[in-house]
């Protein structure tokens, strides 16, 4: 299995951070309360691996997922997810009213797509920024399945990868743990890695 | 030969029910259709070229201006869900609406446009929501109402006071009808006030889930009810049940709550958490109520706290109580 070396690693997560420290400052000035995300790893799997890797140990669990298609620098499927029990809270607490229904409304789906595009526009959008590239995004798209359904979408190939991102939510009244799984294959990695390189270059220079 | 020329293109924009506004890089209006001047608080022509915010001065800040840079500098797509942006542009559904400052629910969609060799294009998508999140608000409050009317207290699971007041009604009119005895056992948590005070709220909750269970526990036939009456209080119907056996019922629950020596050292009463329970029985007669019952059996259970509490007191309608 592919595996970056640390200072690789630690790249991507000093990133990663920088983008979901901006998404908590824009969640949190939509909400008027403090939100504070943070990414303590990151990791690259098969996609079989992270299917279970996102199982957490439960048979076939449920999850929300917020997928976007990101192509560029390096072309990804991205896809943020809750446990689906967790997403109703997030959104509700978000939204400020409480909906005794055991699934989101059509409304709260749209809140839930809209977290989730700031999410992962602020990850890509730093990303671009720090790494001097550009990706284009599309709109994000909502769905609820088993990890396995929503990795398993098509164009995703057996043999790709998935770089997985935890996420901690901290709201006041939640907590949470989410998960960003980029989904890619061979040429995508290498492209990936190659301007982590690059970057971490750019420092070497100009010491 | 089948051929889509500009005229038909612009025709097309200004017929289609969602709106759009296509602005350069610099943010200056390229388009606007119909549908959107057609919804602006005074619908006016907009004259290709005025930037974006001086159409919509307010959102000059705010997510709108962050998704428009999202697209233009990025490259990114961005959604606006209604729910957590409350009508941000300055629309209206209807003229009603718009004489009565009602904004339109929108849900926007801002995407950018890359053709090759050019600066970047932005389009925002609006979409009018105004009747799903109608129909949410709708859906939102039967349910709130199916929640109310649920029969379950939620803390303790058993019934609540609702079930109570329909139970109650309906086997005393049964009662009346085939002149049965019915009772009524009304019970409380001796100084469950020094309680809560002492060992706090969650502790206060979990002695009453611990009581309502065992109360539950007691009640073996299939007709009798216990429910939440409120607060620390219980009450239990007992329909087809005389006097002596609706003190069998009372003794086994204030037994079997002793029993649980559930600590309780702010109690003036006992070391542990003990309940009083005031009984009363009638055969209904005409013109009887079944709040008439409910009285009574309060009258009991509030002469039971006033003599030691721990204990069974029986009222009946002439007003003589005895344990």
């Amino acid at each position: 299995m592919f595996q970056l070396i640390e200072i690789q690693h630690d790249a991507l997560v000093e990133v990663f951070n920088v983008g979901v420290g901006r998404a908590a400052a824009a969640l949190s000035s939509m909400v008027n309360e403090e939100i504070i995300l943070s990414v303590p790893d990151v990791y690259f799997l098969s996609i079989q691996d992270a299917t279970t890797a996102l199982n957490g140990g439960r048979e076939a669990p449920k999850v929300c997922g917020v997928s976007q298609r990101f192509a560029g620098a390096f072309n990804t499927n991205v896809t943020l997810m809750f446990p689906e029990d967790k997403s109703l809270e997030l959104v509700r607490l978000m939204v400020g009213e409480s909906i005794p229904l055991e699934q989101l409304t059509e409304m709260e789906h749209e809140a839930l797509s809209e977290i989730g595009n700031i999410l992962l526009n602020s990850c890509m959008g730093t990303m671009a920024d720090i790494l001097n590239s550009e990706m284009h995004g599309s709109l994000p798209e909502y769905q609820v399945g088993t990890p396995e359904e929503i990795l398993g979408i098509s164009g995703n190939n057996i043999s790709d990868l998935v770089l997985i991102l935890r996420i901690n939510f901290i709201l006041e009244k939640l907590k949470l743990q989410g998960y960003v799984a980029f989904v890619m294959d061979a040429a995508a990695m290498e492209d990936i890695c190659r301007h982590i390189n690059d970057y971490l270059a750019s420092f070497a220079h100009n010491d | 030969m089948l051929k889509i020329t500009q005229e038909l293109l612009i025709g097309m924009l200004s017929t289609i029910n969602i709106g759009i506004v296509l602005l350069d890089s610099e943010c200056r209006v390229v388009l606007i259709n119909d549908w959107v001047i057609n919804h602006l608080e005074t619908p006016e022509k907009i004259t290709n070229g005025v930037c974006f915010y001086t159409v919509f001065p307010k959102m000059s800040q705010g997510r709108i201006h962050e998704a428009i840079k999202m697209a233009i500098h990025h490259n990114l797509s961005s959604t606006l869900s209604p729910s957590l942006n409350k009508s941000p542009l300055p629309l209206f559904s209807s003229p009603l609406d718009r004489k009565k400052g009602i904004r339109m629910q929108q849900a926007i969609q801002i995407i950018p446009i890359q053709l090759e060799d050019a600066p970047r294009y932005c389009l925002l998508q609006i979409t009018d929501v105004t009747l799903s999140i109608h129909r949410e608000k709708l859906l939102r409050n039967q349910a709130l109402l199916l929640r109310e009317q649920s029969y379950f207290d939620a803390l303790t699971g058993v019934a609540n006071r609702r079930r109570f007041n329909e139970y109650a009604e309906d086997e005393f009119r049964r009662a009346r009808r085939t002149v049965s005895p019915f009772s009524l056992l009304m019970i409380d948590v001796d100084h469950f006030k020094l309680y809560n005070d002492y060992y706090g709220h969650l502790e206060g909750d979990h002695c009453l889930k611990q009581v309502a269970m065992t109360l539950a526990r007691t009640i073996k036939r299939p007709a009798d009810l216990l429910t939440r009456y409120g607060g620390e209080e219980f009450a239990v119907i007992l329909p087809d049940t005389n006097r002596e056996g609706s003190y069998t019922v009372a003794d086994g629950m204030l037994n079997e709550i002793r029993n649980l020596k559930i600590e309780h050292i702010k109690s003036l009463t006992s070391p542990y958490v003990t309940v009083s329970i005031g009984a009363a029985t009638t055969v209904p007669k005409k013109n009887e109520l079944v709040t008439d019952l409910i009285k009574i059996a309060d009258r009991a259970l509030y002469y039971a706290k006033g003599t030691g509490r721990n204990k069974i007191v029986f009222a009946t309608e002439e007003g003589t109580i005895f344990s």
